[in-house]
């Protein structure tokens, strides 16, 4: 498709995203550093790599979901010359599918039946869900791992953010804080934004993967002011 | 006439279809005793709103023209532009916009914010119109303004506020708390006429002091005197915080919302005071005019009306009494008998008679000062023409006018109709900058083409109605376009040199496509193999290329073509030699361009309840459809996606079987596009098969 530069240079690729894994990743942290801007990047790194994806947005509206991608998209095509910019914008659109949830109407059969519309009309066949302000607060094990199985059996990659609170200080051994410490088992990945003065440092926190199990990977970004 | 500048509101009424709209207006002009009776947009007393003067919005109940109408509220003179809610007419709304000073937008206390009520939010921002939201028909069942409130701020991100609180809802509405003064309204009489004012219902006491907490706390950061007032603790006085919200509503920072039930006859009056108490005057509003003789400078109207004039022409309506043009003065004063000039064509005119238009009805004046939105006779002119004195020769912006997407033939039945219909035709393109209408010299058919298909019906039916001239309708047709996606070089030689005066020209050079702009002509030739006099034959030869492509006979936008080679005789050739030269190099340059049909885009948003979100996205994919998204809200689905608008022909029937007729969608233009292979071979086919038929 010709944006193998463009996904080489990504820094994503310390996630291992092109793993052919169908397990769910988290990205945690405080409000503000960052969590939906780095759930689009890793959308948009799959839309480069040819796949499909469903972007779930709890709570915010189907027009600022819009301007996440096309504000991420102007700043890659500012950093990066694409020889046709509008065919690279035209692909990103068809393969991206958007649907916003007010908090009350998500759940898991809605998301089944949602993804099931979708599939069976051969409308839109994703190989990837990013799900964003899914609230944790109140999940448990039982329930996650009922979607997890459902997104394993859909053969879909999936990731969540999820919100950490500073007054909250429970943690899980591997260091997934609260609201997630119990549910850490269920993620293949898990990042953590933390903020370090100038910089966001990515931590990322492996599990159940035999390569490297239990490691972690630090990444930092700048900010840009 | 009043000359107070800051006594004046010019506003707009602007909403979803069936918000309640016309009857608000209604109800206004009866408050204000405008009307002495009051009559249904659909009433069973068959004369119909007021407003809707014309017969066909009676029949449809809806609204197709803005009609202005004057009205005085207390010591204030407003000016309402009643606005059409369907998007089909979009450029009647903007217009609208363009000249209001503040606008009250409706909604719809079941519906809510729905697609309409988008699109004319994004347009109000667009002109920076303050606005007050008016939640009407609180007495539907199912009617939960806080609700809408609550989308306000969500979908149209409005700091949006609310100043009442409703005393029961559905039909259980009495009247409202204002939360400003802390009295309980109530609308007494059969038509609602005697306001009373009283206490606060003991049940809505804590309801009420908690929501004005909430005002408060919204308006505060308007002014620091209310802030003040609040840390101390003080008794707030009301005059601050109307002046508080006043501040926050001119700087579009807030949206101060008001509810009642236009039809039920319940909150128009103080709704009345708000457009008093909130909305801008027009001393309050910058408003920028192009200085023609200054390359086209940026001016500032100065609102004085002992400048010199400039006024807009915004509307145009064919009445009794020969053309009628509404216009808005932005500086000077419009005198009855004076000659100003038109400053688009340079043409001087004489203002013959000077109305305030109350609807149906008007009134002469002799002169209309700053601010004013008035009605004027016998000017010739077409809409957004600016008018001004000799002193300046300024121009309002310009105003955003979408190009035509669809297309119909039209055939008068006989030749009275043929005679009226060209008179109609004619009038209607003077109307609305996006109807356009010509004639197919192939078929010698005449096309009218707009922005839809509700659009174009409506005006057929206007011929028919208005005058009396009947036509056939052809099958609605997309307006395709043809472009090139590469470069192409071309190098031709127009000879004819048989006997008689001969025929020489050769054209050199390439063409490629150019983004944004329709065509442009680059002129490199050196040492004058093409002599300078036939440069232009050759940009004429280009251009009329142009008017009909190859692949299907649509109109080619978006070429640059560059000329830099050529020959010429220095008898045999001329202006026809070298316009042909430059068709043949044209043609053989665009077979080799790789030429492609683009067809128009709509922007498409279908509303219904969430359990035919499935059937709905597979009816638009059906349609070569790609959704862009779908935002659910409880029971309440809203799929957007971009449409061909060649497969929308039809779509609400098929919407309507699909959802039991729960669900409904709005269209307007978004882009052009490329049309899919399959698609292009198959109109290339029907063209050539047409012409071989033809």
């Amino acid at each position: 498709m010709g944006y193998e530069p463009l996904v080489k240079k990504n820094p994503l690729r310390v996630l291992n995203l092109a793993g052919n894994d169908k397990k769910m990743g988290l990205i945690m942290a405080r409000a503000g550093l960052g969590k939906t801007a780095l759930l689009v990047q890793i959308a948009l790194d799959s839309i480069l790599r040819g796949k499909r994806v469903v972007h779930i947005s709890i709570g915010e509206n189907l027009e600022k979901t819009k301007l996440w991608y096309d504000d991420m998209l102007e700043i890659i095509l500012q950093k990066c010359s694409v020889a046709k910019p509008h065919e690279l914008i035209d692909m990103v659109q068809q393969h991206r599918m958007i649907m916003s949830f007010k908090e009350s109407a998500f759940n898991r059969a809605r998301l089944e039946e949602r993804l099931n519309d979708l599939i069976l009309q051969d409308i839109f066949k994703p190989d990837c869900v990013v799900i964003d302000g899914f609230d944790f607060t109140n999940m448990d094990h039982g329930e996650l791992e009922d979607i997890n199985n459902l997104m394993e059996s859909l053969r879909l990659q999936t990731w969540f953010s999820a919100t950490s609170h500073r007054e909250d200080d429970r943690v899980s051994p591997s260091g997934v804080p609260a609201p997630c410490h119990e549910l850490d088992d269920l993620f293949e990945t898990v990042v953590l934004l933390k903020s370090e003065q100038k910089n966001v440092q990515l931590e990322i926190i492996r599990h159940n993967s035999d390569a490297c199990s239990g490691d972690s990977y630090h990444l930092s970004l700048i900010r840009q002011l | 006439m009043n000359k107070d500048l800051d006594k004046v509101r010019n506003i707009g009424i602007s909403a979803h279809i069936d918000s309640g709209k016309t009857t608000l207006t209604e109800r206004i002009l009866y408050y204000t005793q405008r009307i002495h009776a009051i009559h249904e947009v659909r009433g069973k007393d068959g004369v119909g709103a007021t407003m809707d003067s014309m017969e066909l919005e009676k029949e449809r109940g809806i609204t197709i023209q803005s009609a202005a109408t004057y009205c005085s509220w207390k010591d204030i003179d407003v000016n309402i532009i009643d606005t059409p809610g369907h998007v089909d007419f979009t450029v009647e709304v903007e217009r609208a916009l363009r000249v209001l000073d503040g606008a009250v937008l409706i909604l719809c206390s079941v519906g809510g914010v729905q697609s309409q009520s988008i699109t004319v939010d994004r347009q109000m921002t667009r002109y920076n119109v303050p606005r007050i939201a008016f939640i009407n028909k609180c007495d539907r069942t199912g009617a939960n303004p806080e609700r809408v409130v609550g989308q306000l701020r969500d979908k149209l991100n409005l700091n949006a506020v609310m100043i009442q609180l409703p005393i029961g809802l559905e039909s259980e509405l009495e009247g409202m708390v204002d939360l400003v003064t802390m009295k309980a309204i109530y609308f007494d009489g059969d038509q609602g006429d005697d306001i009373r004012y009283d206490e606060i219902p003991d049940h809505l006491k804590d309801d009420a002091e908690e929501k004005r907490e909430e005002l408060l706390d919204a308006v505060s950061m308007f002014s620091e005197e209310l802030m003040e007032a609040m840390m101390e603790e003080e008794e707030i006085p009301v005059e601050l915080i109307h002046a508080a919200i006043r501040k926050g509503t001119l700087d579009l920072e807030l949206a101060p919302v008001m509810i009642g039930s236009a039809y039920k006859n319940k909150g128009v009056q103080p709704l009345l005071d708000a457009v008093e108490a909130y909305l801008p005057c027009p001393t309050d509003v910058v408003n920028t005019a192009l200085d023609l003789d200054n390359d086209e400078e940026e001016m500032t109207v100065s609102n004085n009306p002992d400048d010199p004039l400039v006024a807009l022409a915004f509307k145009l309506e064919d009445g009794r009494y020969g053309q009628l043009t509404y216009v808005r003065t932005y500086q000077g004063t419009l005198r009855k008998g004076e000659t100003i000039f038109n400053t688009r064509t340079g043409k001087k005119v004489k203002v013959g008679r000077l109305v305030r238009m109350h609807s149906n009805e008007m009134e002469e004046i002799e002169e209309a000062g700053s601010g004013d939105i008035v009605g004027l006779f016998g000017v010739d002119c077409a809409s957004g023409d600016t008018f001004c004195d000799s002193k300046v020769n300024w121009s309002m912006s310009s105003m955003h006018v979408p190009a035509p997407v669809i297309s119909l033939a039209i055939t008068p039945i006989d030749n009275k109709a043929q005679d009226n219909m060209s008179k109609a035709l004619n009038r209607f393109s003077k109307e609305d900058p996006t109807f356009k209408t010509f004639v197919d010299h192939e078929t010698s058919e005449t096309i009218i083409s707009g922005m839809g298909e509700l659009h174009l019906e409506v005006y057929i039916e206007r011929m028919k109605r208005e005058y009396n001239a009947e036509v056939e309708v052809g099958a609605p047709r997309v307006a395709y376009r043809e472009a090139i996606t590469q470069h192409a070089d071309f190098n031709y030689t127009h000879k004819k040199q048989t006997g008689g005066s001969g025929q020489f020209g050769r054209v050199g050079g390439h063409m490629e496509p150019l983004e944004e702009e329709e065509y442009e002509f680059v002129d490199q030739i050196v040492g004058g193999v093409i002599p300078r006099e036939y440069i232009p034959s050759c940009d004429k030869g280009f251009q009329a290329s142009m008017e009909k492509g190859m692949l299907i006979g649509a109109p080619i936008t978006g070429i640059r073509c560059l000329i830099n080679d050529g020959s010429y005789h220095a008898v045999d050739s001329s202006d026809m030699a070298f316009q042909q030269a430059a068709k043949g190099a044209f043609k053989e340059g665009y077979k080799n361009a790789g030429p492609v049909i683009m067809e128009p885009i709509m922007k498409v948003s279908v509303e219904g309840p969430s359990e035919f979100q499935g059937s709905i996205m597979g009816s638009l994919n059906q349609r070569r459809g790609m959704i862009v998204g779908t935002s659910e809200e409880g029971s309440y689905t809203v799929v957007e996606a971009d449409m061909p608008l060649s497969e929308m022909f039809g779509y609400s029937t098929t919407l309507r079987s699909l959802t039991q007729g729960k669900a409904e969608f709005t269209m307007e233009f978004s882009t052009y596009k490329q049309v899919p292979k399959s698609v292009s071979e198959e109109l290339i086919k029907e063209y050539a098969e047409s012409r071989k038929n033809g």
